[in-house]
C-alpha cells in the first residue's frame, strides 16, 4: 500500500504540471489546447535532443525544453489563434485549429527526431526506501521539481502584474479590456506559460519513461480528463484533478484484476460528470 | 487580397500532387527494366517505428542490389524500386493503400502491413488483384487455408514460445511466470498464445496483467508482479518504446529475475531508458548480433544507416522480406513478376543461402505446422540475451517447418 | 380574412417551392457528380473507387455529427457509435447468419439506443465539457469492446461476409454513393422542416428556446440520436466493406476526424461535411506522392484552411453566393 501511495503522489505531481498548463492556455483565452500532449512530447524530444546531440547536462535540456515550447505557444498565439478568434463566428473554431496544429507538431517530431522512442539515463540513480515503498532517486528528483515549479507559476499567477492581469482576463474579458490591459501582449504570455509547462512536464517524464513523437494525443486526453474531473478554467481545479487522477491509475494498476483501469476512469468519468457536470472546482453554468 | 493567391497556391499544389499520383509511374520506364515492390505499414503515430522500420529494410536492400547493378533474373537486370505507402494503422487507409499499390500500381508483391487490423483488411484486395503480401502480424487465418496470398514475414510469437520456454525451463530453472500484456488485440492473442505454450511446459503462472498502450508511467503497473516475485516477466506485443521502461521500473523495486518478450527489440532504447538495469532481457533477434553476421549484414547495416539515419536492431529481423522475394523471383524467372501462381507453386522448392549469417544456413519457407501450408519466411530464430548494453546470443533455433 | 389566409397559404407554398428549389441546386449536382461523373471517370480504377467509397461512408457518418453541431455541440464520440455499428453488422452476419441488409438497419437501431440512453443526461453538458466527455467516451466503448473479450465477448470479428448482391468496387461504391445521397436529403429535410428550426434555436440560445417552452432535453436527444444512428450504419457498412471489425477500428482520432470534416466543409451547410471529408480523403491519397511528408503537408494544408477560410471551404461558395443573391 506505501508503494500504492508512493507511486499517486508521484503520478500526481507530474500531471498536475500538464493540468496546469492546459488550464491556464483555456481560462485566458476559452481554447482548449488539443497539442498540448504534443507540445509536451516536443518538450521531451528537446531534451533528448540537448543531452545526445549537444552533450550538454539534464538541467540545461530542461531550461530549453521550457523556452522553446514556450517559444512555440506564443508563436501560435500571435500567427494562430489570435487570427481564428477575430474572424471565426464560432467558438469552436479554435478547437479546430488546435487539432491542426497538433497534427502539425506531431509530424514535425516525426520529421526531426524519427519514430523511434528515446529517452534518457536516469539523471540520478539510486533508490530511496520510504517503509515499505521503493523510490528511485530519478523520480524523487522529477517530483520535487514538480511541486517547485507548481509553486512557482502558483506564486506568478497570484502575485505579479501579468499573473492578476491573466486572472482579470479569465474572470471578465470586457472589463479588463476597458482597464486598458493589453489582452494581447497577456494571452501570448499566458498561452506561452501554458505551453512551457507542457514542455518541461515532457521534459522531466523523459527521464522516467522516455518519449516518441506519437505520445501526443495519449497525453492530451490525459489532460482532459484531469480537467474534467477537476473544473476547467480553474487553476485548484487543475491541481484536484491531477491529483485525484494520478492517485485512481495507481491504486487501479495495484488492486483491479485484468487491469479495467482505464475503462473504469471513463465510465466513471462520466457517471460523475452527469451528477457534476462542471467538475468538482468548476463554476456552475447553464 | 491575400486569400486569393493562396488559393491559387493551394490549387498550383494540387495540381502537381495529381499530376505526381497520376503520371509517375510513366516516368521511370525510361531506363532499363525496374521491378517495383510495394511497402505498405504504419509509418506515422505512435506504432510509426514498425512500419518504418519495413521500409528502410527494404530500401537498404534495394539499394545494395541497385549498386551492384540490379537484380538478374532471366539474364535481365532489373533496377529495385520501392512503393511506399503509410496506412497510419486506420484500416480504411490500409485499404486504399493496398487498392493503389495492388490495383493502380499494379505490384504483385507488397511488405507490409504491422498489425492484425490491418493485415486481415489487406486480405480481400490481395486476393482479388492476385497479389502476394507480407505482414508481420500473427493471426494464424491470414497464413491458414483457404487463405494463401500472405506470407508472414517473421517468427510468430506463439513459436518463440515454444524454444523460449524450454530454454527457461531447462537452463534456467523458471518455473514461476508472470505476464504483461499490452492492452490491444495483438497483446492480448499473444498473450493467450503465449499461456497455452507455458501451460504445456509446465509453468506455474503467477499473473497476467495489462497496459495501456497510452501509458506514461510503468511503476504503478509493475509493483504488483514485482510483489509476486516471478522467475520471468513475459511482456506480450511488448513495443520497442515500453520494454526498457518496464525493465528499469521492475529492477528499480528490487526485481532481480529475467525478462523477455517474443519480439524483436531494440538495444539503444534499453540503454537510452534502463541503462544499467537493462541485464537480463531474452529476446529474439535477426541476424544483427556481432558474434554470428556476415559481412553482407554488415553492409546491410551501412545501408540501412544510410537510409534511416541510425541503426534498429528490429531491422534484424526484418531484413528478409525483399531478399526472399527478390530470391524466389530469380526462382520463377521473369514470368513471376506479373503472375504469382508461378511465384506459390516456387515456395515449396525453394531455399537459400542465409546471407546475413557468418556459418552456412538455408532460408526456406515454413509454417507447415502452425498454418498447414508454407506460409512462413523461415527467418532464422535468434534468441538474444541483453548483458552490458549489448545482445549477446543465447541460442540459435528454427522454425521447425 | 380569407384573402389574408390565402395569402399566408401562398407564401407558405412559395417558401416551401423556394425551400424545394434551393435543395435541388445542390442535390442534383451533387447526385450528378456521384452516381454518374464518378462512375463514368473512374470504372476502370477501382483505388479511385475505393477512395470515394471510403469517402462517402465517411461522409454519411460526418453529416450525423454535423446534426449535432446544429444545436451547438461538438460532438467526438462518432467513432464510438460506428463501432457499435460495425460489430452489429459483425455478430449478426458471422454468428447469427443474418443478412447483411437485416443486419445494417438493426446497426443503426443499436448505435442510435445506445445514444438515445447516454445522451439523455450526457447533453446537459456543453461547450467543451461535451466534447471531452464525448472523446471520453470514444476511448470507453473502445476498451469495453477490447474488454470484454475477457468475459468471452467478441475481441474481434474477421471474414464478414460483403453485402450480397454487391461484389464489385464499381457496385459498392454505387451503393455507398446512393446510401450518402438519401442521407444528404434526409439531413437536409430535418434541417428545413421545423425541428430543424428548433435545433438552430438552441444552437443561439437554449437558455431562451427553453423560455418560449420548447423542451430542449427532448430536441438535445432527438438530434444526437439521429447523428448515432447515422454513424452506426456507416460503421455497419465500413464492417462489410472491410470484412472486419477489431476494438481500434475507431479510435480517438476517428472521432476527431469527424469533427474535422464538419468544421472543414463548413457548419453553416448540410453539404459541408460532404465536401469536407470529401476533400481531406482525396487530399490525404493525393498527398501520397510526396511520402516523406505527406502528413506533415496534410497538416499545413488543415493551419492554412483553418487560418484563411475559418467558416469553411463552402464559405468560399457563399461569399460568391452573396453576389449572385444565394442564402447564406
Amino acid at each position: 500500500m506505501d508503494q500504492v501511495l508512493v507511486n499517486g503522489a508521484i503520478l500526481a505531481a507530474s500531471y498536475a504540471l500538464i493540468a496546469l498548463g492546459i488550464t491556464i492556455i483555456f481560462s485566458i483565452m476559452n481554447v482548449l489546447n488539443f497539442a498540448h500532449g504534443q507540445m509536451f512530447m516536443l518538450g521531451g524530444l528537446t531534451v533528448y535532443w540537448v543531452m545526445t546531440e549537444l552533450e550538454l547536462p539534464f538541467a540545461v535540456g530542461l531550461i530549453a525544453a521550457t523556452v522553446a515550447v514556450g517559444a512555440i505557444g506564443m508563436f501560435f498565439e500571435v500567427f494562430f489563434f489570435r487570427r481564428v478568434i477575430r474572424s471565426a463566428t464560432r467558438e469552436e473554431n479554435t478547437m479546430l485549429l488546435a487539432v491542426g496544429t497538433a497534427l502539425l507538431l506531431e509530424n514535425i517530431a516525426l520529421s526531426l527526431f524519427g519514430e523511434k522512442h528515446r529517452g534518457i539515463p536516469p539523471v540520478i540513480s539510486g533508490v530511496h526506501r520510504l517503509g515499505d515503498a521503493f523510490i528511485p532517486s530519478n523520480r524523487l528528483l522529477v517530483f520535487v521539481v514538480s511541486i517547485a515549479l507548481i509553486a512557482l507559476v502558483l506564486i506568478v499567477v497570484n502575485y505579479t502584474k501579468t499573473g492578476r492581469a491573466m486572472r482579470a482576463l479569465a474572470q471578465d474579458r470586457t472589463a479588463t479590456l476597458l482597464m486598458g490591459v493589453d489582452a494581447h501582449r497577456i494571452s501570448m504570455i499566458g498561452f506561452g506559460l501554458g505551453a512551457a509547462l507542457a514542455g518541461v512536464a515532457g521534459a522531466l517524464l523523459i527521464s522516467v519513461s522516455g518519449i516518441n513523437a506519437g505520445i501526443g494525443n495519449a497525453i492530451s486526453t490525459k489532460a482532459f480528463v484531469m480537467i474534467m474531473i477537476g473544473g476547467a478554467g480553474v487553476v485548484s481545479g487543475a491541481l484536484l484533478g491531477a491529483v485525484a487522477l494520478g492517485f485512481i491509475e495507481a491504486i487501479g494498476y495495484a488492486f483491479i484484476p485484468g487491469s479495467v483501469t482505464y475503462l473504469l476512469i471513463f465510465t466513471g468519468l462520466i457517471l460523475f460528470l452527469l451528477i457534476r457536470p462542471q467538475g468538482i472546482m468548476g463554476k456552475p453554468w447553464g | 487580397m491575400v486569400t486569393t493567391s493562396r488559393r491559387a497556391m493551394l490549387k498550383g499544389t494540387g495540381a502537381i500532387a495529381i499530376a505526381g499520383a497520376l503520371g509517375a509511374p510513366a516516368l521511370v520506364r525510361a531506363q532499363d527494366k525496374t521491378l517495383r515492390i510495394g511497402h505498405l505499414g504504419v509509418m506515422s503515430g505512435p506504432e510509426a517505428s514498425w512500419g518504418l522500420v519495413n521500409k528502410y529494410s527494404a530500401l537498404a536492400t534495394a539499394e545494395m542490389y541497385n549498386k551492384r547493378g540490379g537484380v538478374e533474373i532471366d539474364g535481365d537486370r532489373y533496377r529495385v524500386e520501392i512503393v511506399s505507402v503509410d496506412d497510419r494503422n486506420d484500416p480504411r487507409l490500409t485499404v486504399s493503400g493496398a487498392e493503389r499499390l495492388m490495383g493502380e500500381e499494379g505490384l504483385r508483391y507488397v511488405i507490409g502491413p504491422n498489425t492484425d487490423t490491418t493485415a486481415t483488411s489487406v486480405r480481400p484486395i490481395a486476393e482479388k488483384n492476385n497479389a502476394i503480401y507480407i505482414p508481420y502480424a500473427f493471426d494464424k487465418a491470414l497464413y491458414s487455408p483457404p487463405a494463401e496470398n500472405a506470407i508472414l514475414g517473421m517468427i510468430a510469437s506463439y513459436q518463440t514460445a515454444r524454444a523460449m520456454y524450454r530454454i527457461f525451463y531447462d537452463q534456467r530453472d523458471v518455473r514461476r511466470v508472470a505476464y504483461i500484456a499490452r492492452n490491444d488485440s495483438d497483446g492480448l492473442y499473444q498473450r493467450d498464445e503465449g499461456v497455452k505454450v507455458a501451460k504445456k511446459v509446465g509453468f506455474e503462472i503467477v499473473a497476467q496483467d495489462i497496459y495501456e498502450p497510452t501509458i506514461t508511467d510503468f511503476f504503478p503497473v509493475v509493483a504488483n508482479i514485482v510483489s509476486l516475485e516471478p522467475d520471468v516477466i513475459i511482456m506480450s506485443a511488448v513495443a520497442p518504446a515500453h520494454c526498457p521502461q518496464i525493465m528499469r521500473a521492475a529492477r528499480e523495486m528490487g526485481y532481480t529475475g529475467l525478462f523477455s518478450a517474443e519480439s524483436a527489440q531494440d538495444i539503444k532504447i534499453i540503454n537510452e531508458i534502463a541503462g544499467e538495469y537493462g541485464n537480463g532481457l531474452v529476446s529474439i533477434g535477426g541476424a544483427s548480433t556481432p558474434e554470428i553476421r556476415s559481412e553482407y549484414m554488415d553492409e546491410f547495416i551501412e545501408h540501412y544507416i544510410g537510409v534511416a539515419g541510425e541503426w534498429n536492431d528490429e531491422a534484424g529481423t526484418k531484413a528478409y522480406a525483399l531478399e526472399i522475394i527478390l530470391a524466389t523471383l530469380q526462382k520463377t524467372g521473369a514470368a513471376g513478376i506479373d503472375d504469382i501462381s508461378l511465384y506459390k507453386a516456387a515456395i515449396p522448392e525453394f531455399s537459400m543461402k542465409n546471407p546475413f549469417l557468418k556459418e552456412d544456413a538455408t532460408v526456406t519457407y515454413v509454417g507447415m505446422d502452425d498454418f498447414g501450408q508454407l506460409r512462413q519466411i523461415g527467418v532464422p530464430m535468434v534468441l538474444t540475451e541483453t548483458k552490458d548494453g549489448e545482445f549477446t546470443t543465447l541460442a540459435i533455433a528454427g522454425v521447425a517447418s | 380574412m380569407a384573402a389574408a389566409n390565402d395569402a399566408v397559404v401562398n407564401t407558405l407554398g412559395n417558401a416551401n417551392r423556394a425551400g424545394i428549389a434551393r435543395f435541388l441546386v445542390v442535390f442534383l449536382p451533387l447526385a450528378f457528380i456521384l452516381i454518374i461523373a464518378v462512375p463514368f471517370l473512374f470504372a476502370d480504377r477501382p483505388y479511385w473507387l475505393n477512395v470515394f467509397t471510403t469517402a462517402s461512408v465517411l461522409s454519411f457518418a460526418s453529416l450525423g455529427v454535423w446534426v449535432t453541431f446544429s444545436i451547438g455541440r461538438v460532438n467526438i464520440a462518432q467513432g464510438a457509435f460506428a463501432l457499435i455499428g460495425g460489430y452489429v453488422v459483425g455478430m449478426l452476419t458471422t454468428v447469427v447468419g443474418l443478412s447483411f441488409w437485416v443486419s445494417l438497419p438493426l446497426a443503426g437501431a443499436t448505435a442510435a439506443l445506445v445514444g438515445f440512453l447516454i445522451g439523455w443526461p450526457l447533453l446537459r453538458l456543453k461547450g467543451i465539457y461535451f466534447a471531452m466527455v464525448t472523446l471520453s467516451l470514444t476511448e470507453a466503448v473502445r476498451l469495453a469492446f477490447l474488454n470484454s473479450a475477457s468475459i468471452g465477448g467478441p475481441p474481434s470479428i474477421t471474414s464478414i461476409p460483403n453485402p450480397p448482391g454487391i461484389g464489385s468496387p464499381i457496385a459498392f461504391y454505387l451503393f455507398a454513393a446512393g446510401l450518402l445521397l438519401v442521407g444528404y436529403a434526409a439531413v437536409w429535410r430535418l434541417q428545413a422542416s421545423r425541428l430543424g428550426g428548433v435545433f438552430r434555436s438552441m444552437r443561439q440560445n437554449e437558455e431562451l428556446a427553453a423560455s418560449i417552452g420548447i423542451d430542449i432535453a427532448r430536441y438535445r436527444v432527438i438530434a444526437f440520436t439521429i447523428c448515432c444512428f447515422l454513424g452506426g450504419i456507416a460503421g455497419g457498412v465500413f464492417a462489410s466493406l472491410q470484412q472486419n471489425v477489431f476494438p481500434q477500428s475507431y479510435t480517438a482520432a476517428d472521432s476527431i476526424s469527424f469533427m474535422l470534416y464538419c468544421f472543414l466543409g463548413g457548419l453553416e451547410f448540410v453539404l459541408g461535411p460532404i465536401v469536407g471529408t470529401f476533400t481531406l480523403v482525396i487530399a490525404f491519397e493525393l498527398l501520397r506522392a510526396i511520402q516523406e511528408y505527406q502528413a506533415l503537408l496534410y497538416g499545413v494544408l488543415m493551419i492554412i484552411v483553418i487560418l484563411f477560410l475559418p467558416n469553411g471551404i463552402l464559405s468560399l461558395a457563399a461569399m460568391v453566393g452573396k453576389v449572385f443573391g444565394g442564402r447564406k
